[in-house]
């Protein structure tokens, strides 16, 4: 529904891309109310941003605003096709353009049904806590005939709306316990991850930039915030020089990095990655004013 | 569209309104059918129902000109013209990349240096079973089996009707047209039991076959490590399974959906994994293609009518064309080339090592074939030849060190759902559903329709497709 909504986009409308950062740190409903404009929010969960930004670049005349949100240790993953973060945000861009008509239909059938009644299976997460059956069935370990598995448990900490938009669940604010399960699991996530494809990430998304540039559109790169041992091993795996400095300089477009921002530096995230659905929106407010102030957005609120 | 989506439950209210409204005639009603079935089948790729059209269209003219033609030679090149476009259709749609592939190979075999790039042809939904279908009128009106359709509507209505449009079952033409000649409403008993049936083939398709059986099969045929015997055993009754419940739940849904519109369509499956033998399992099994192939394949191949070798030769052929019919691949004509062998086995021994069978070693025998009938599910499922190897080489302990991959739950969940299905076939071989139900109190059967809607509901879908759409 939002990526069509880009094929009909102008000039002021703002689409943010990048991946869960993004997507949970920037909150519709706050840019709507300061901007006076819908955003178009496409960045997704454990994904890259490059094949959705290199879908709208190819595939679409969109010369508005792109912000793309950076978390190092996706975005300069790998390009690798059936590599995870890659395979991911591209089976959503081929579903935009494969999907039938009775997919279309039942996603918006869906709508009414999702927005009134409780869900029980979440999404492509397979969260542990899903109620659904396969999952219940799922989570189901006896004996010891195969090793556990070696991720620990992945519990849903953010509700999605419509239009898209995710916001973290309170129990991640409140609940200790809650909000470290979720961090063991960024810990996981960051030991267990391939090295790094910095080159080959930029020369890709390089490509596009230029593209997108000479279209005459407006790119912006942002890096959210991080805390804890998450960031500590940003800093170790993925440093900021030679990763985000080293893409900005190649770029040459706006760039935001949370450390360079008295009002983002000292935030907390609940469970080391993400923000909470308050210092979401201050973050989203805060955002707005700096980029306003550095004339990075076309749009200004109507008055 | 798919059974098991939101859009079909509101497509099928919508068709059920309309059905039994009063503002339509018995031909307005049969109209409204038939665009239903195009919206159907569109709502996936629109322009692929020009293919459906075309179809309707040559065959609706050369069952016209078969009806009045009394020179052998004309119906003779009616009937060509109609297998042309129908099997040039499934040649080209289905089979096209795998013709090329092999051609290529060929070349390269005899030494010239030759690349295609591969077509990448979209297969047409259900276009084996459609073109089937349609083809099965012409042939019969070339035999003079059945009469001409009264209308070009009816014809069209045979040809499209949503319910079998897609995955069957593949209906006869005197079987289905005829139906369609007076006005159809079915009893309140009638729609009773077709929500029932599309209750049952829902709870089949999205509880059994896509929440317990899937992922088990998918992970082992999915695996690409050597895996230990339990595994690939487990890994291959859960296809076993999947394969089952998946097309018997759509074949039940569809019977239970024209019910509801008073239309009587054929049962597909009786209890197959209970047979006793393997021509047993060919009686229950996929019954409206299995007749298709022995009436329009095996028969016109001289079937038992020339001696004996050519007998074998004839069934092996359907077998293997069979076995073509379900993918354009090599391991499918393994699969029917087994199925053929273990017919052919099957014959040698009633010829040879004659016994009878009782009550005492009729459950023996139907596990023996239920166990073949798994051997050759691994072919049928495994998308390489080196995969389905090494799944019979780890199923027969012809190689040591296999992987374990399915944890302890996995392996008793699967063995308790195939254990029961096995016994169910086994207790229900000799009855039907509906004769038992009738026996059943009907608060018990109030009872099992809710917990199999209450288990549809928390099984949450994702409306997987079901399997035999590819096909």
């Amino acid at each position: 529904m939002t990526r069509a909504k880009v094929e009909s986009a102008t000039k002021d409308d703002v689409v943010i891309l990048g991946s869960s950062r993004a997507y949970f740190d920037i909150q519709v409903d706050q840019w709507k109310k300061l901007t006076g404009k819908e955003l178009l929010q496409l960045a997704s969960t454990g994904s890259s941003p490059l094949p959705t930004f290199h879908d709208i670049v190819n595939n679409t005349d969109f010369d508005g605003t792109i912000v793309v949100g950076v978390t190092p240790g996706l975005f300069f993953s790998t390009t690798f096709p059936k590599a995870f973060p890659w395979e991911r945000p591209q089976a959503k861009v081929d579903h935009y353009f494969d999907g039938t008509y009775a997919q279309r239909s039942n996603f918006l059938l869906s709508v009414p049904l999702q927005q009134n009644l409780v869900l029980m299976s979440a999404d492509e997460e397979e969260w542990a806590d899903d109620l659904d059956l396969k999952s219940l069935l799922r989570n189901v370990h006896w004996g010891k005939r195969i090793p556990p598995p070696a991720q620990p448990p992945f519990y849903n900490f953010g509700d999605v709306s419509i239009p898209r938009n995710i916001s973290m669940m309170p129990k991640t604010v409140t609940d200790t316990a809650f909000a470290n399960s979720i961090i063991k699991v960024w810990h996981f996530f960051g030991k267990g991850s391939p090295a790094p494809d910095k080159d080959g990430t930029t020369s890709f998304f390089m490509k596009d930039v230029e593209k997108f540039k000479k279209k005459g559109g407006n790119l912006i790169l942002i890096r959210p915030p991080s805390s804890g041992g998450v960031r500590m091993g940003e800093k170790m795996g993925l440093p900021r020089e030679r990763f985000w400095d080293s893409l900005v300089n190649l770029a040459q477009v706006k760039s935001y990095h949370f450390e360079d921002y008295d009002q983002f530096k000292n935030l907390t995230c609940p469970e080391e990655s993400h923000l909470s659905i308050e210092n979401a929106n201050y973050y989203t407010e805060e955002l707005i004013k700096i980029l306003k102030k550095d004339n990075a957005l076309t749009i200004q609120k109507p008055n | 569209m798919l059974f098991n989506s939101l859009s079909f439950i509101l497509f099928l209210i919508i068709v059920l309104a309309l059905y039994y409204s009063k503002i339509f005639n018995w031909t307005n009603k049969k109209r409204m059918l038939l665009l239903s079935s195009y919206i159907f089948y569109g709502m996936w790729n629109p322009p692929l129902v020009i293919l459906l059209w075309i179809s309707t269209m040559i065959d609706w003219t050369a069952g016209k000109r078969l009806a009045i033609e009394e020179n052998q030679k004309k119906r003779k090149m009616w009937l060509i013209l109609s297998m042309l476009v129908n099997l040039g259709f499934l040649g080209f749609f289905k089979y096209g990349d795998f013709l090329l592939e092999n051609f290529v190979i060929i070349m390269n075999a005899i030494g010239i240096d030759f690349q295609a790039k591969p077509m990448d042809i979209i297969l047409p939904m259900g276009i084996s079973f459609y073109t089937f279908q349609t083809m099965s009128y012409t042939i019969d009106m070339y035999k003079r089996k059945t009469e001409r359709a009264r209308t070009f509507l009816d014809f069209a209505l045979y040809v499209t009707f949503f319910p079998q449009l897609v995955a069957g079952p593949i209906v006869r033409a005197k079987d289905l047209i005829t139906q369609f000649y007076e006005e159809k409403k079915a009893t309140t008993n009638q729609f009773i039991w077709g929500l029932f049936l599309l209750t049952i083939g829902l709870f089949q398709k999205v509880v059994m076959a896509d929440t317990l059986l899937a992922g088990t099969s998918d992970d082992v045929f999915g695996s690409t490590k050597l895996l230990h015997g339990v595994d690939a055993w487990v890994g291959t009754i859960a296809f076993s399974g999947q394969i089952f419940f998946d097309f018997a739940g759509y074949s039940t849904c569809a019977i239970g959906i024209a019910l509801m519109l008073g239309i009587i369509l054929p049962d597909n499956f009786k209890y197959p994994y209970a047979s006793l033998g393997f021509s047993d399992l060919w009686r229950r099994w996929h019954i409206s293609l299995s007749s298709w192939l022995r009436d329009y394949l095996y028969i016109p191949l001289g079937g038992n009518r020339h001696g004996i070798t050519r007998m074998y030769v004839a069934l092996m052929v359907t077998m293997l064309l069979g076995g073509l019919w379900h993918g354009a691949a090599w391991t499918f004509m393994v699969w029917g080339g087994l199925h053929g062998t273990y017919l052919i086995l099957e014959r040698l021994q009633r010829r040879y090592l004659p016994f009878e069978i009782t009550k005492w070693n009729g459950m023996l025998l139907a596990f023996i074939t239920f166990s073949c009938v798994n051997i050759t599910w691994v072919f049928f499922r495994a998308n390489s030849f080196e995969k389905a190897w090494n799944m019979v080489k780890s199923m027969f302990y012809m190689q040591t060190g296999g992987e374990k991959i399915l944890d302890t739950f996995t392996i008793i969940k699967v063995t308790t759902v195939i254990a029961i299905m096995f016994l169910c076939h086994w207790f229900m071989r000799n009855t039907s559903m509906k004769e038992v139900s009738l026996k059943t109190s009907p608060y018990v059967l109030g009872v099992v329709w809710a917990i199999m809607t209450f288990l549809i509901i928390i099984a949450q879908g994702s409306g997987e497709q079901f399997i035999y759409f590819q096909f």
